[in-house]
């Protein structure tokens, strides 16, 4: 008997519930995976060639114009980048703030993934309208987790969206006593929403899947990394961001507007699930035993553990923010004096999404001479098709068109890719 | 008794700004004196953070731009029936009022009576002010909003 082979072409002309624009191509002949590509056609946006010859005062604002979603991630790392260029030494506070701050968006934007974005696919809903139907004590709880991120960005930003609290040295204005004691109150009535998420969370059936891939996150020898630390992989490496470039590498495809990035010549993983692979170590004692309650096993080569690994980190930064703020005093100033210097700045965060990587060449009066930012969608991009192809595979490929479909944006939203974030670059190369 | 939300829309790029020059228009009135516990904000394109400030209202009016097509300046007004059922595959970089409000309704957010007005609108580049026919129609939709408050309180 001869098994029939489908020829299938599946075309999502526009990705929905991700950040930007995006579309996937997907073409089985014979049952094989003939052609699958990620398309990323948002038109590039040029951030690197805007900010040069800009002065150093006008950087953290312009970057945080990238995207809306995780402004802060781009303010920390020019920042830290440039901090460091200028031998900046941040008072105490200000160090912690950023760290609050920071703490802020991952709880916003893990939050908004988990519920607007991700959790209504594994619940059979076309949205998160379809699933605030079913479960709305869920959504509503997500959506008060949202804001409780939103403002905790505004009291350090002025604003949750494209905030402008940040400079070089620290910050522009401290809040008030009165306004922190308001926000640990709420921090603190938060814990155990954020306790009820990660079990909803890890109670989501999802599908069993297993890759092999590498791990990639900053490590730092006391904290769970955010806003400082090195570079690390779960094979081994351990790198400052000055090297970055040296490990990793970026190239371009004709069907996309983001770059790709490679470690070794390999797709790796940046993000939630990477970093809870490489750093749940370093999570406060609450959240690891919450975490070990879930059954999860670290490390992790299923993708689809990137839901609950949000919901761990959204817990992470509460017990963070917590921590911070308690005891909280007004500084004398909320910045030092900053003096610019001529020479290469480079900084690295983790942003909602992953390693966020900045260099600026600055000339002696604090203009940038040129910019590069790697940001984490574009290092997930390779690794994103090669889950694809992987976990179709996993799946099956005789599945109907639509079941097809559905499971490769549930794959791609694992990720959360910021297409918006990825399309600031383009080598324009043009024939005359 | 819950208070009078009124809420408008916007952004610093021409006539989107209507749902704002509505609310300005407002703020120079004596509305809020009239009327204890009203709260009027602008707000810079809220997407999800529109649902809670709808949830303790007992009435809220949105006022925002709308591209329909029309004449700049042209007001509609929509009720609950003209969104109803409207959602798409939601992006949360660009989560719109009526996909928020959809939400709301889902979760039972939305305040006994809401309105809705649309201001058509013409150029929306950034930087640039608002037209002199949005303009108008802003204080006109203003001054009948003030009046409906009037009438409802009376």
């Amino acid at each position: 008997m001869s098994e029939l082979k489908r020829t299938v072409a599946v075309h999502v002309p526009v990705l929905a519930r991700v950040e930007g624009e995006g579309a996937l191509d997907l073409r089985i002949v014979d049952g094989e995976i003939a052609e699958l590509r990620l398309r990323i056609f948002e038109p590039p946006r040029f951030f690197e060639k805007f900010l040069e010859g800009r002065h150093y005062t006008e950087i953290p604002d312009m970057v945080a114009r990238i995207c809306g979603i995780c402004p802060v991630a781009y303010q920390a790392t020019a920042a830290q980048a440039l901090e460091h260029l200028f031998g900046v030494e941040l008072s105490p506070w200000a160090r912690d703030m950023r760290r609050v701050f920071y703490c802020g968006e991952w709880i916003q934007s893990h939050s908004l993934h988990i519920h607007l974005l991700a959790a209504p696919d594994f619940f059979g809903c076309n949205s998160v309208i379809e699933l605030a139907k079913i479960a709305p004590d869920a959504v509503r709880r997500g959506l008060r987790i949202q804001a409780l991120g939103n403002e905790l960005m505004d009291v350090f930003g002025a604003r949750s969206v494209h905030p402008v609290g940040v400079r070089i040295g620290g910050f522009h204005g401290a809040p008030s006593l009165a306004r922190i004691r308001t926000m640990r109150e709420k921090l603190r009535a938060a814990l155990p929403e954020a306790e009820a998420l990660i079990r909803w969370a890890a109670g989501i059936a999802v599908p069993q899947d297993d890759q092999a891939f590498v791990s990639v996150a900053m490590r730092h020898p006391d904290d769970y990394a955010i806003e400082r630390g090195g570079i690390g992989a779960s094979d081994g490496l351990h790198i400052g961001a000055d090297a970055y470039a040296d490990h990793f590498t970026e190239r371009q495809e004709p069907h996309s507007t983001a770059l790709y990035s490679d470690y070794r010549g390999q797709p790796y993983l940046v993000g939630p699930l990477a970093r809870l692979n490489l750093n749940h170590d370093r999570l406060p004692e609450r959240v690891r035993m919450l975490l070990a309650e879930t059954g999860l096993v670290l490390p992790s080569r299923n993708l689809f553990h990137s839901l609950v690994a949000r919901a761990v980190e959204i817990l992470l930064a509460l017990h963070e923010a917590l921590r911070l703020l308690d005891g909280y005093r007004e500084p004398d100033s909320p910045w030092v004096p900053v003096t610019p210097r001529a020479g290469v700045a480079y900084g690295c965060t983790e942003a909602p999404r992953g390693l966020l990587w900045h260099r600026y060449e600055m000339d002696a009066d604090g203009r940038v001479v040129s910019a590069r930012i790697v940001p984490p969608t574009s290092q997930n991009q390779g690794r994103i098709e090669a889950d694809l192809r992987l976990s179709l595979l996993n799946f099956g490929l005789d599945h109907p068109d639509d079941a097809l479909r559905l499971h490769c944006e549930k794959v791609i939203r694992n990720y959360d890719p910021c297409i918006s974030c990825a399309t600031h670059f383009l080598a324009l190369n043009i024939g005359r | 008794m819950k208070a009078v939300h009124i809420l408008g829309i916007g952004s610093p790029s021409g006539d989107d700004r209507a749902g704002w020059l509505a609310v300005d228009a407002l703020l120079a009135s004596d509305v809020r004196a009239r009327h204890e516990g009203m709260v009027i904000e602008k707000l810079d394109r809220p997407g999800a953070s529109l649902i809670p400030r709808l949830e303790n209202a007992s009435w809220v009016i949105l006022v925002d731009a709308m591209q329909g097509g029309g004449q700049p300046g042209r007001i509609r007004h929509f009720n609950q029936q003209d969104w109803h059922g409207y959602g798409h595959g939601l992006s949360s970089h660009g989560i719109g009022v009526l996909d928020a409000l959809s939400l709301a309704h889902a979760l039972g957010f939305l305040p006994p009576r809401l309105d809705l007005y649309g201001i058509e609108v013409g150029s929306v580049g950034p930087g640039e002010t608002a037209g002199y026919e949005v303009l108008a129609a802003a204080q006109w939709l203003a001054a009948w909003i003030a009046d409906s408050l009037e009438e409802a309180a009376a």
